[in-house]
């Protein structure tokens, strides 16, 4: 499992870099922020992705800049992934005014229409009738657009789950669900929930396609996304993308995680995204040990000036209390 | 340099954070993100991380203690300080400028930052950085927080007060007889007084079975035992001694019963401290002095027995006043479990047993 098919020649050195790159930029903004917390620096409770960078990663990589993703409250890999820079999303963690939402937002809302994302959906599956309504009004608008949305396996015994889809489906619209499953739902592991934990399977009731990837291989996630993104901008969406991965953190900071046994996590820990494609560039000799490292380092350094800058961002003031709200 | 570590905010409710153990000793050398300590939240037992590379100097709480957020928990000596990521050596890490430290005591995060006096300074104070110099303004301005079982009770008397329609009955009693029970019964340990209202209780509750039902839905529900709980205040904190059966049981037995409950509650046995299902609360209040009072339900429960000092009284006993020591009782009931008549058979029922109490145990009634 942790071997990982050769990419395609195809994709190009470059793009296979930018790909590490951008999980590893993922990776020590969680990282960074997880210490944040501890610090007391950061304020409220924070949903972190460490595990799961090649599911945001490998699927954004796939959309064009006027694609949108919907996220949830586990969204800073896919902002980050979709294009949101490191000081805007980490701002907003700071609820500083120059962040991504003008620090109303906070962790579990980071987004901006800007660069094609939504800001977060924090309630479980509240993202899927939502991407569907998105893609309605591209097809309408006759755009050659597509929504990619991000949801949990805690989401699909969700009722808006079915609505949503099942309405994308017969109305042909181009969305790309993308489960990203990562065995919990918060602390009940999917067996537990469902008696056919393949969520994929599920796309069949709704005459759709549906597939199941390696969501801990970036390349297969976005070969994955990017033949569901062809199909739907041909009119065959929507899409159920199923992808297998596993968080490498508690549900959130307050979480104990006691319910990941200590051998499964151990077994994903040596899956590790990161490692895995790190591996796969240099056995392909598309770089060495020391180009990752600087990789590495260039995200350290920028995410610690992001730090001591967002240290210093504006926050809200009275006057602010009435801007960007609808009532 | 010394490089101290605060709480996280690991609660989800403001509560504090219990220190369950150390998992690291005062002189031991720790990485940052390694366990420190296991502690126990509102939620969950879990491990706290260190933020900080060196060594563990100070240990600044104990196991057992209840660390409020921002209390400092250590003291470590580290080299410089650790930054937020350590990056990989020899990777033009060393380009990077040293962090400042990790969990820092002044400044725009500081717990202690100085509260800016320009406006122009003002406008860069966080939201939270102001909470926190609230949160540490003392507590006479912010008011004392409340205890875990003083917040449980808060939160049970206003469901009381709230959902309950409750009314109250009073009486006066006779306490001779409990008196001559517990002159007879002096030579070992005087009997609780709460035990003879107990035990009264238990009796009428034998001969009023509406009243152990709970309303709940419309539907009258049978408690799942016949108990009866006694309020006992311990250093400001209200528990309760939960007796089984009473009527069961002689009024010593009942009496040692809520002895040893007091003492275990007293031990801080946490189990003890647990309130269990009942029937009815009594409330004595006699020891302070007041003649009566009215208490408040405790929900699930059906009424609550507000008890007042013993005391002499002057009462009319065939057509002359006569010195005697009473005891007044005001029983509160939920309404929609009994009526009025109904529950004042019962209140005149434990009336009658407490005036029948005999002098020696076994001796009929």
């Amino acid at each position: 499992m942790t071997n990982s098919a050769p990419p395609p020649d195809r994709l190009g050195r470059d793009f296979l870099v930018s790909l590490y790159e951008r999980m590893v930029t993922i990776r020590e903004f969680e990282e960074g922020v997880r210490f944040l917390f501890l610090e007391g620096a950061m304020p409220g409770t924070i949903h972190q992705c460490q595990g799961q960078e090649a599911t945001a990663v490998g699927v954004c990589a796939a959309l064009g800049a006027g694609d949108f993703i919907t996220s949830t409250f586990r969204g800073h890999g896919h902002a980050l992934a979709k294009g949101l820079s490191v000081e805007e999303v980490l701002f907003e963690l700071f609820g500083a005014t120059t962040g991504c939402c003008h620090g109303k937002g906070g962790s579990m809302h980071v987004g901006n229409m800007d660069r094609g994302m939504v800001a977060g959906i924090a309630i479980v599956a509240g993202g899927v009738p939502l991407a569907a309504g998105m893609a309605l009004a591209f097809k309408m608008r006759k755009e050659p657009n597509v929504v990619a949305c991000f949801f949990g396996d805690g989401a699909v015994a969700e009722g808006a789950f079915h609505e949503g889809v099942n309405l994308a489906a017969i109305w042909d619209l181009p969305v790309v669900y993308v489960c990203e499953n990562n065995l919990y739902g918060a602390s009940t592991r999917v067996d537990r929930v469902m008696r056919n934990p393949r969520i994929s399977d599920r796309a069949a009731a709704y005459g759709i396609a549906g597939r199941t990837v390696d969501g801990n291989d970036v390349v297969a996630v976005y070969e994955a996304a990017k033949e569901a993104v062809a199909d739907c901008k041909s009119g065959r969406g929507p899409v159920l993308l199923e992808l297998l991965t596993y968080r490498l953190t508690g549900h959130s900071r307050r979480d104990a995680c006691h319910y990941q046994p200590a051998e499964e996590r151990q077994e994903w820990h040596g899956r590790d995204p990161i490692d895995r494609h790190g591996r796969r560039l240099i056995d392909e000799g598309l770089a060495d040990q020391a180009a990752l490292d600087r990789i590495r380092a260039t995200v350290v350094t920028r995410f610690q000036a992001a730090v001591a800058e967002a240290k210093k961002q504006p926050q809200p003031t009275l006057a602010d209390l009435t801007t960007d709200v609808f009532a | 340099m010394d490089v101290p570590m605060r709480m996280p905010d690991l609660a989800t409710t403001d509560s504090p954070v219990k220190v369950i153990r150390w998992l690291v000793d005062p002189g031991q050398p720790v990485m940052r993100g390694q366990p420190l300590m296991e502690v126990e939240t509102d939620k969950a037992v879990m491990d706290l991380e260190s933020v900080v590379t060196g060594v563990l100097s100070v240990a600044s709480v104990q196991p057992g203690d209840e660390v409020m957020v921002g209390q400092v928990i250590a003291v470590f000596e580290a080299e410089g300080a650790a930054g937020p990521v350590t990056p990989p050596d020899g990777t033009g890490a060393s380009k990077t400028p040293p962090q400042p430290p990790s969990a820092p005591t002044t400044g725009w995060l500081g717990r202690n930052a100085p509260v800016p006096t320009t406006k122009a300074d003002a406008s860069r104070v966080s939201f939270f950085a102001r909470n926190r110099a609230r949160r540490e303004e003392p507590t006479r301005k912010r008011g004392l927080p409340l205890s875990i079982p003083q917040k449980t009770l808060a939160r049970r008397m206003t469901l009381s007060q709230q959902t309950v329609p409750a009314f109250d009955l009073q009486i006066s009693v006779n306490a001779g007889p409990m008196l001559a029970r517990r002159a007879a019964a002096s030579v070992g340990r005087p009997i609780a007084w709460d035990a003879f209202f107990v035990h009264a209780v238990g009796q009428a509750l034998a001969k009023f079975p509406d009243l152990c039902h709970r309303y709940e839905d419309d539907r009258l529900v049978p408690h799942a035992v016949i108990a009866v709980n006694v309020a006992v205040d311990l250093g400001g904190d209200l528990f309760a001694v939960t007796v089984d059966r009473p009527e069961a049981k002689s009024i010593e037995a009942v009496s040692d019963e809520i002895r040893a409950g007091v003492a275990r509650l007293d031990s801080g046995d946490p189990h003890a401290r647990v309130t269990k299902r009942a029937v009815l609360t009594v409330s004595n209040l006699g020891s302070t002095g007041v003649e009566a009072f009215r208490a408040v339900i405790n929900p699930p429960e059906t009424a609550v027995l507000a008890v007042g000092r013993v005391g002499p009284a002057v009462v009319a006993v065939d057509g002359r006043a006569v010195v005697q020591n009473r005891v007044n009782l005001t029983l509160s009931v939920d309404h929609r479990v009994v009526n009025g008549k109904y529950a004042a058979g019962f209140l005149m029922a434990i009336a009658r047993a407490l005036e029948a109490i005999a002098t020696h145990e076994g001796e009929p009634i």
